[in-house]
């Protein structure tokens, strides 16, 4: 029915910036993501080489400690909102939907929105560097203070508004990639046929969807406490200044399997390809992916055996903890016995991909180490802490985006990443990375307390720092070589073949690169898990198509999300600032509260309009899909 | 709108149109229970007990309603939804539980 609407029917195309602004083509969307994840990636390197650069010997006085407090918390929480988790999400909109044979993701203006709502929530949270009053209170933001009491400008609150913004878009991106992969599924996809990425894309829109209304309560909580004169966290009214703990890692704890399970699956998707087999254990693989993202829910407690719990919760969360150590450590072995015997090829995205396995165990082993409570006690905001969920983080989370940039860069851009430069960026990433880290724990345990912001001469720790601060700076310059690898790529003409790694094994090595706009002329038949590799076993040189060719059904552009995100913003900002500005025109509304309305507004008109517009997207005619494919073949 | 959104007839699944009326008066109900219970509250003088129960009650009607209705629970062809919630309520009662016995006992 919408189809005969449809025809006919011309579409605005924009073209240029406002292409950039109206668009919902997941490919795209992708690209923005790596472009504003990788922003903040910089923006939070940044902050950390600062952080070393103040620790590189004892009582250094580079910044002031109140400058020292803000760099850790924006390093922390930049990394983890605004670097980490969209980096995921421009892979897995950039490759989801092509692994599932599917033309987009299921909401694609919903897609949009999510993009616009994170990226103007990092934007508020980072604007609190320009207006001078930063986030202090460290990337959890523990309640007492956090509280007006302790942190008495407005830096929490851009926190706490600028994360709620973005934790919007995160929460909406979760739920699209949800019913995208339950709906969206090529004909003859079914769940135990799908790639182990999009596997681990599912698992962790799931864990999205769970966990962070916990993190949107905790926020909203403490907003009320910070702007409105609650008590929820403050114990001299009554408050609970523990359960800003709990609810922040009831969402934390899950966070960190959020941010690791999609790294899993692109370790799972490179070591496959490059060694030219099948996934080993596959069916183990995506039962190991689901019990991690269970286990994930039920260990939060670990994160605080020090706040006085009690022996019986201590020991129980010990051992839930302990426990995810057994799927964790079976995928391990998986790609181990994936690579046994494989005739492996060690391009870049590879030795990322290998270097991940042994650094993550390091980071699985110390985890282990500090699920034991009675130790805890000892490894408890130290060092050690710092090194271990570097370690997970980085030298697992970080290692496997950087695989997976190098493996499908071609299917993004339609331009191979250059080989001996994405390896000496790994060798410079991979040993900046140990020699900063590594020494960390042995910090930990000489008793050098984290978030300090200097120490003193002759406690032994001045060497270990001094190394710490070269690994650092070695990090920063291997991820300048990233970037000039890319300029350098975008100076070569888009010559990518289909399958540029020419072992391709899953649906998105089928199509051109970069894909169409619609990705798949015909919907394939998949017949099997690796799809394409079945095609190719069996002396074929494509996929069998599910459908003639035919018109294709695409969604229009649209500015909406883009003005939803901004009202958003300036929402934010204004209701921030209410209390402190005049009142406006002699009304009782001060111009905070005018400048908040005016943004609320702009987000609700928007809302209105998408709701009141009938838009039934286009159609990409059969002339147009056969010209491109005479042209490409 | 799907990408490929197929017309009910293509995907050969019957699909009954309901029109917006189900909608309508399911969300007049939600927010009659909301205001019901904000009134209750704001109401002044009426005896606590008597408010906890007028709170449970239209709590328990409101999640009720926000099932069937607003989540689809009512409809068939939902399984997927209904695994997800169910999948959401079992992990908030082991945390739940967790909390109440492990935490604070």
């Amino acid at each position: 029915m919408a189809h005969a609407h449809a025809h006919g029917h011309a579409v605005k195309r924009y073209s240029g910036i406002m292409d950039w602004l109206t668009t919902v083509d997941h490919k795209k969307i992708g690209i923005l993501y790596l472009i504003a994840g990788g922003f903040f990636f910089l923006v939070g390197g940044l902050e950390a080489i600062l952080i070393r650069v103040q620790l590189w010997q004892p009582q250094n006085d580079f910044v002031s400690a109140n400058t020292y407090n803000e760099l850790i918390t924006m390093h922390g929480t930049t990394m983890i909102f605004l670097a980490a988790m969209p980096l995921l999400f421009a892979l897995m909109n950039a490759v989801i939907p092509l692994q599932i044979g599917a033309r987009d993701v299921a909401f694609p203006f919903v897609n949009s929105l999510g993009f616009w709502t994170f990226l103007f929530g990092g934007l508020l949270l980072n604007v609190s560097w320009i207006v001078g009053s930063v986030p202090d209170a460290g990337w959890t933001s523990y309640a007492p203070l956090a509280g007006t009491t302790y942190s008495g400008n407005h830096g929490v609150d851009y926190y706490v508004l600028g994360l709620q913004i973005a934790g919007i878009g995160t929460l909406i991106g979760g739920i699209n990639f949800l019913v995208t992969i339950i709906n969206m599924r090529a004909p003859g996809m079914t769940f135990m046929r799908m790639p182990m990425f999009t596997w681990a894309a599912f698992i962790t829109s799931a864990l999205i969807l769970f966990a962070f209304p916990a993190l949107t309560v905790g926020l909203a909580a403490l907003m009320f406490d910070r702007l409105f004169g609650a008590n929820f966290f403050d114990p001299s009214a009554g408050g609970n200044a523990v359960l800003w703990e709990h609810i922040f890692w009831i969402f934390g704890h899950p966070e960190v399997y959020i941010l690791i399970l999609p790294a899993f699956g692109i370790i799972s998707e490179v070591i496959s390809t490059f060694s030219r087999k099948r996934l080993f254990g596959y069916s183990s693989m995506v039962f190991a992916t689901i019990l991690i993202g269970f286990l994930g829910f039920m260990v939060w407690a670990h994160h605080m055996f020090t706040t006085g719990l009690g022996p019986i919760a201590n020991a129980l969360f010990s051992i839930a903890t302990m426990l995810i150590a057994v799927p964790t450590g079976i995928k391990i072995f998986n790609w181990l016995f994936t690579m046994w015997g494989g005739s492996i090829k060690f391009t870049a995205a590879n030795l990322y991909a290998v270097g991940f396995i042994p650094t993550f165990v390091m980071g699985g082993v110390t985890g282990v180490m500090l699920a034991a409570a009675p130790a805890d006690f000892q490894y408890h905001d130290s060092y050690f802490v710092v090194a271990h969920f570097h370690y997970v983080i980085v030298g697992g989370l970080v290692l496997g985006i950087f695989a997976g940039l190098h493996y499908w860069w071609p299917k993004m851009f339609g331009r191979v990443l250059n080989e001996t430069l994405g390896k000496l960026t790994f060798w410079m990433f991979f040993i900046g990375f140990h020699l900063t880290f590594f020494v960390q724990h042995f910090l930990g345990l000489m008793g050098m307390p984290r978030r300090i912001w200097q120490y003193l001469d002759g406690l032994g720790f001045n060497e270990m720092n001094m190394i710490s601060t070269v690994g650092a700076i070695m990090m920063g310059i291997g991820t300048i070589m990233f970037l000039i690898n890319v300029a350098a790529s975008f100076a070569k003409p888009k010559t990518a073949a289909f399958d540029p790694w020419e072992d391709g094994r899953t649906l998105e090595w089928t199509i051109p690169s970069p894909a169409p706009e619609y990705n798949f002329a015909q919907t394939p038949l998949v017949r099997g898990y690796d799809a394409y590799w079945k095609e190719k076993m069996e002396g074929r040189s494509g996929m069998t198509p599910a459908e003639p060719i035919g018109p294709i059904h695409m969604p229009s552009p649209s500015i909406l999300p883009f003005c939803m995100g901004l009202g958003l913003f300036i929402a934010g900002f204004g209701f921030m600032y209410a209390p402190d500005w005049g009142h406006f025109l002699g009304t009782p509304l001060t111009m905070g509260h005018m400048i908040g309305i005016v943004g609320l507004l702009i987000t609700f008109t928007s809302m209105l309009l998408r709701s009141v517009i009938d838009d039934h997207g286009f159609h990409i005619e059969e002339a147009e899909i056969l010209k491109d494919m005479g042209g490409k073949a | 709108m799907a990408a490929n959104g197929s017309s009910p007839e293509q995907s050969g699944r019957r699909h009954k149109v309901e029109g917006p009326k189900k909608h309508i008066v399911a969300f007049v109900f939600s927010i009659l229970l909301t205001f019901i219970a904000f009134a209750t509250v704001i109401g002044g003088e009426i005896n606590k007990d008597f408010i906890y129960i007028i709170l449970l009650g239209t709590a328990v009607l409101q999640v009720f309603v926000q099932m069937a209705f607003w989540m689809h629970m009512k409809d068939r062809g939902h399984r997927f939804a209904i695994i997800g919630i169910l999948s959401g309520v079992f992990i908030v009662f082991t945390c739940v539980i967790m909390a109440e016995y492990w935490v604070w006992w």
